[in-house]
């Protein structure tokens, strides 16, 4: 982190037009970054925007959290475990795929990419199954703004999770094509997408933590708050 | 990482300038390319070409157009405002429902389908690539979507004016409750479409954002550190980090006010008692759809500002034979206003109400934003001091810029405190402020621009005596409107008011109205003195040549004027200075390009700055 910080406002304090400087900044390649592929930067600028957006959502819903909430049915049901879960198992076997790579072990990674793809629809339709068992017990969108924001968060996370799907469906398909020897020019590819799951479970973890795990704590920390 | 070269290593690489620079001695050695070269895609067929086009100066026009077409509709809602105002009820349509409607459209369409989409989509795209010296924006196919989703975005909002009820009519801030209740104009069809259309331009935006940001930082050609690349390419770039930072929170709400107004959730609505029965609506805040709005939206301020200052600074270094003063702290001062912008956004809430802490945080961060900005003033002034300035139509536009923005910044500074803001915030003080330093100070940017741009985008200069007319009748006609808009702040004027009706308004400022308004309708038509000169000069403009305005940076140096898609022919260029080599001593012109390798100018003295 620090030296991402340095080399972006260390560039800041150069003087490009003093001699000394000019000889170093002849040799520049013009990258600002020369370790990160046009791909991997895609992801990174992706996590800013999605951070804000989903910090945005939970300050919303930190700021608008009524002190009487029913959050009855939520806490009673084990589905968002199983998916989280599931979400884990998706995150191992990129780390799987990472190894293949490395080992050039190009059916194994093959196998392991459409396990990705087959997993993530796995979670996408937990939790659409999810919403169904929660509008049956009457807790809709409309309910109160703890069901709101669980609906209009999973909704958001759905999206940014099936825009991955669609990044994951075209690098599949090209890598399944491949012959065995050219199996890295997807590497990039395959490596910003690996980056891309991470972040989503990273800011699953965080809302399956405010509004579900430790939800009593956090709504008390509210109230508190707003005494 | 390529930064980090140990000069000890240069020796050692023995690799040519490529074709652009000459030169042929020790000191033009530069590293060798190491990255492939980017595959493009040629379009063949006319649709291919011109309409679902991948080439980031198709989509930079394609952007253009369209944005300046929602200008002409937001300049002829204005005229209609107008018309009521200083004529009150001349023409019966202008209702007290169309007035309103009339200024939300009017707020919105200028502010976001014209500035952020004319100065990011249009600017940004036609400039990035050709100024870092790429062959095009990283990710083309992702580009040309980004465009079509804002065509899209403005389809949608344009629908609007079609649709029962009309257009929103709830303020261009689209203030819950109001926005989305009965008895405002619009509530229905209107703000449904106008959040469909914010929500379609921040996700098509975003496409777009991505590719300017990985271009600069990714994809700059050799030797183009990001200390040697033009202030407008500085602007643009901080610009749309803080766009792509802060656009998500005008998604956010959108989408939360349609499922407010849709799904009857209450993100944004308190318990409501209407006309005697309680709505359905409980528990919602109104307060957090104003943090979230002014969160996007003054940020929105800088995202228009920000590439303005750096375009006036090159047009001013270029049109003034100077190198820019101040080139470290210009940077700075942009990366500085950039980050203080996150966190001065309640300065806009003063009269909702806060803790007093609250307020003397926001004025003090809002007074401090001040310090940055003036530092630019002071340099572009300095960069006039003792240059060859030449009065060409761009100049002119540059010096009504300044003038325009030191006025509007001014009235900036009153605003900030929260003492005098509470008693201004409802009158036409503020209407006089924002025009003044967020509507006609980046206009004048832009026409300077396409006056300055135009010959590289036909390869015609545009004509200059209609130039002139055209600046001098904007420039004096827009302070015709804004300044006497002050007073009418002071006497009290509201803002917002369809009609003074018999207060004592009626006859302290009734015939400033009037002459505000005749002073709008010349501006507006003085538009089409542009327009006609657009059109004339594509054909019958004068032959412009390659880099008529002898400029330094790398748009103006390629092979074919206009550039064809991929900019650079058979090479990329390489870069061997900064942009603002200008009369530099010992030199045999007056400009250094900056793919001029140093053994081409052995005589020149580096000047500090």
């Amino acid at each position: 982190m620090s030296g991402f910080i340095k080399k972006l406002f260390g560039a800041l304090i150069q003087k490009p037009w003093e001699e000394s400087q000019v000889k170093v900044d002849n040799f520049h390649s013009g990258q600002t970054f020369s370790t990160l592929s046009p791909q991997m930067s895609a992801v990174i600028v992706m996590f800013g925007v999605s951070t804000v957006l989903f910090s945005l959502i939970l300050t919303g819903y930190l700021y608008s959290v009524p002190s009487d909430q029913d959050t009855m049915f939520l806490l009673k049901t084990k589905l968002l475990w199983i998916n989280t879960f599931v979400l884990f198992f998706v995150a191992y076997v990129f780390r799987k795929i990472t190894k293949d790579l490395k080992n050039n072990k190009i059916l194994k990674l093959k196998k392991n990419l459409v396990q990705v793809g087959a997993l993530s629809y796995l979670f996408l339709f937990g939790q659409i199954f999810f919403w169904f068992h929660l509008m049956d017990s009457g807790k809709f969108v409309a309910t109160n703004s703890y069901f709101t924001s669980f609906y209009f968060f999973t909704a958001l996370h759905g999206l940014h999770l099936l825009g991955g799907l669609l990044f994951w469906g075209k690098v599949c398909s090209s890598t399944l094509k491949l012959e065995n020897d050219k199996i890295l020019s997807q590497k990039k590819n395959i490596e910003a997408l690996s980056l891309y799951w991470t972040f989503l479970l990273v800011v699953w973890i965080i809302f399956f933590l405010i509004i579900y795990v430790f939800n009593d704590a956090v709504i008390a920390w509210c109230k508190s708050l707003i005494s | 990482m390529s930064d980090d070269l140990n000069i000890k290593k240069t020796s050692s690489i023995k690799t040519k300038s490529s074709s652009v620079s000459g030169g042929g001695t020790d000191i033009d050695y530069v590293r060798p390319a190491e990255l492939p070269e980017q595959d493009l895609y040629h379009g063949h067929s006319f649709i291919t070409k011109w309409i679902f086009c991948q080439d980031a100066k198709v989509i930079g026009i394609q952007y253009t157009l369209t944005a300046v077409f929602t200008g002409v509709v937001g300049l002829i809602l204005s005229w209609m405002m107008r018309m009521q105002l200083g004529f009150p009820e001349l023409f019966p349509f202008l209702t007290a429902e169309s007035y309103y409607q009339m200024v939300t459209m009017h707020g919105m369409i200028m502010v976001v389908y014209l500035l952020t989409a004319l100065f990011l989509g249009g600017f940004g795209n036609y400039l990035i690539p050709l100024m870092v010296g790429a062959r095009d924006m990283v990710f083309p196919y992702v580009n040309m979507i980004s465009f079509w989703m804002f065509f899209v975005a403005v389809v949608v909002l344009m629908a609007s004016f079609f649709v029962p009820g009309g257009p929103t009519g709830s303020g261009w801030t689209l203030y819950p409750p109001q926005a989305i209740l009965e008895g405002t104009p619009g509530s229905g069809y209107g703000i449904l479409l106008m959040l469909i259309s914010l929500s379609l331009f921040v996700i098509g935006f975003t496409m777009g954002g991505l590719n300017y940001v990985i271009t600069i930082l990714q994809a700059r050609t050799r030797g183009m550190t990001l200390m040697r690349m033009p202030l407008t390419i500085w602007g643009i770039f901080t610009a749309t980090v803080l766009a792509l930072l802060a656009f998500p929170a005008l998604l956010v709400s959108s989408i939360m006010m349609t499922l407010d107004k849709v799904l009857g959730t209450s993100f944004f609505m308190p318990t409501i008692i209407k006309a005697g029965e309680m709505l359905s609506y409980d528990g919602g805040s109104p307060i957090l759809f104003q943090h979230l709005f002014w969160f996007f939206g003054h940020p929105e301020v800088y995202i228009v500002a920000l590439p303005a200052f750096g375009i006036v600074s090159d047009l001013l270094s270029v049109h003034a034979r100077k190198n820019i003063f101040g080139y470290r702290m210009m940077v700075w001062a942009i990366v500085g206003i950039g980050a203080l912008s996150f966190f001065v956004w309640a300065h806009h809430m003063y009269v909702s109400g806060m803790n007093p802490w609250f307020g003397f945080f926001f004025a003090s961060t809002t007074l401090i934003i001040a310090v940055p900005t003036a530092l630019k003033v002071y340099n572009w002034i300095l960069t006039l001091w003792r240059g060859n300035i030449r009065l060409t139509t761009v100049m002119l536009f540059c010096l009504g810029f300044i003038v325009t923005f030191v006025n509007g910044g001014i009235t900036g500074i009153f605003l900030g405190n929260v003492i005098v803001d509470v008693p201004l915030s409802d009158t036409y003080f503020v209407i006089a402020h924002f025009h003044m330093v967020m509507g006609i100070a980046p206009l004048m940017v832009i026409f300077g621009a396409i006056y300055h741009w135009f010959p590289l985008i036909t390869g015609r200069f545009l004509d200059e005596t209609l130039g002139k007319w055209h600046f001098w009748v904007t420039f004096l006609g827009a302070y015709s409107i804004y300044f006497p808009m002050h007073y009418l702040g002071f006497i009290g004027v509201p803002r917002r008011y369809f009609e003074m009706y018999d207060s004592p308004y009626m006859t302290s400022a009734v015939g400033m109205n009037e002459f505000i308004s005749v002073a709008a309708f010349i501006v507006g038509a003085a538009q089409f003195i542009f327009f006609y000169n657009l059109v004339k000069s594509i054909r019958l403009g004068k032959p412009a040549g390659k880099n008529p305005w002898k400029a330094n940076s790398l748009e103006w140096l390629t092979p074919q004027v206009p550039p064809e898609h991929g900019n650079w022919g058979e090479k990329l260029p390489v870069v061997h200075r900064w942009a603002y080599d200008f009369n530099v001593p010992g030199a045999k012109k007056d400009y250094i390009t900056q793919t001029t390798p140093p053994s081409e100018v052995i005589e020149a003295e580096v000047e500090k700055t």
